[in-house]
């Protein structure tokens, strides 16, 4: 108990007093929010990413990376020659939508997304995210001779939340890619918003 | 079982952990939320932001923090963004809200109409002014553990008691004469 309330006036001790009665709580909001946490994504241990990325390390850059020549990480494309799939904002700014739609050509329904991780370091890597259950063994990347790491995957039109896993701890994000919005408070996951060939 | 042994339990894995912590801290929770927003709607919108933002982030949380700490700095900028964004809306305080709110504990001298004046006078309170009357007084935090909390010095957090135990006294008064 504060030194303050024993100076507190009679009027403003008893609205004090007042207050203090607990609140009754909906059980049915706490059991709806029970459910909400337990279709979220298991929480993981949070990992010093900006340690390793500091590092010595020196990344090469694909020929259509050009942009991300600065944070020398990360890119995401569409197989076919579709365009890149990235906004070019800093990872620091609140997303505020996901990729322009003409960017995006006309395909099928599904697409195969080609995802690059440009790490020569690292001895894994490994894309995570919503379409495989933040598995960091289900959709581990192939490393090619210019020291990128590049997979597929086929995704269904629509927002899809991923992060790189590399060495399977470190979670990086890409810093090119818009920043899924929900994760302002501690992880940074990215964004890549799939569109269906009406769009 | 600690907080921070539940919170480890939860990173192993262990959602009904996360369960026992959202016991823990639900109701003070709960109380911070309806003394600040004035009404049920918005306090549980909070309390569910709160808890479930605190669930995606509990790989940030470092054990060397108060776990209490560290969820109360979420529900605080959960509650400044919902009071923000509702902030246009009008709020009604009918009776009726002001008894759902309190708990079916009537053994005391508590009177329905006087928790709804109770409710009133905070919810005219600036929310800055609110929230540090709120912190200090009925949550008995010390003004270091609010400034940690709000980023907000010490000694503007002092000013902000005074003054709105100030206005309380002044509104009090006035409302009781009414």
């Amino acid at each position: 108990m504060s030194d303050e309330h024993s100076a507190l006036d009679p009027a403003v001790q008893y609205l004090v007093t007042e207050a203090k009665r607990p609140v009754t709580v909906d059980a049915a909001a706490r059991e709806r929010l029970l459910e909400v946490v337990r279709a979220e994504p298991r929480p993981r241990r949070d990992v010093p990413v900006v340690a390793w990325l500091v590092s010595p390390k020196r990344f090469a850059l694909p020929p259509l990376a050009t942009i991300a020549a600065a944070a020398g990480l990360v890119g995401i494309g569409v197989v076919g020659g579709y365009l890149i799939n990235r906004d070019g904002r800093a990872p620091t700014e609140r997303p505020q939508g996901a990729v322009v739609a003409s960017q995006l050509p006309d395909s099928s329904p599904s697409r195969a997304i080609k995802f690059v991780l440009v790490a020569p370091q690292a001895s894994r890597v490994s894309v995570v995210g919503d379409f495989n259950g933040w598995d960091a063994a289900a959709t581990p990347a192939m490393r090619q001779p210019d020291g990128s790491w590049t997979t597929f995957v086929t995704l269904e039109p629509g927002r899809h939340v991923y992060s790189f896993v590399i060495d399977g701890a470190h979670f990086v994000a890409d810093p090119e890619a818009p920043i899924a919005p929900d994760d302002g408070y501690g992880h940074r996951n990215s964004v890549v918003v799939v569109r269906g060939a009406s769009s | 079982m600690s907080d921070a042994a539940d919170v480890q339990r939860v990173l192993d894995g262990d959602v009904d952990a996360f369960a026992r912590l959202v016991d823990r801290y639900y109701e003070r929770c709960a109380r911070f939320a309806v003394r600040m927003l004035g009404n049920r709607d918005d306090a549980e919108d909070a309390l569910q932001a709160t808890f479930v933002r605190a669930y995606r982030s509990l790989g940030k949380y470092q054990e060397r923090d108060k776990f209490s700490a560290w969820l109360y700095r979420i529900l605080v900028n959960q509650c400044r963004s919902i009071a923000s964004r509702r902030s246009q809306r009008e709020r009604v305080f009918i009776r009726e809200e002001a008894v759902l709110l309190n708990a079916p504990d009537r053994s005391t001298s508590w009177t329905g109409e006087d928790e709804e004046l109770v409710q009133r006078v905070l919810a005219e309170l600036d929310p800055l002014l609110r929230e540090a009357f709120l912190l200090k007084h009925v949550e008995d935090m010390s003004y270091e553990e609010m400034s940690a909390l709000t980023g907000v010095g010490v000694s503007a957090l002092k000013m902000r008691v005074k003054r709105a135990c100030d206005r309380l006294k002044t509104r009090w008064e006035y409302i009781k004469d009414e």
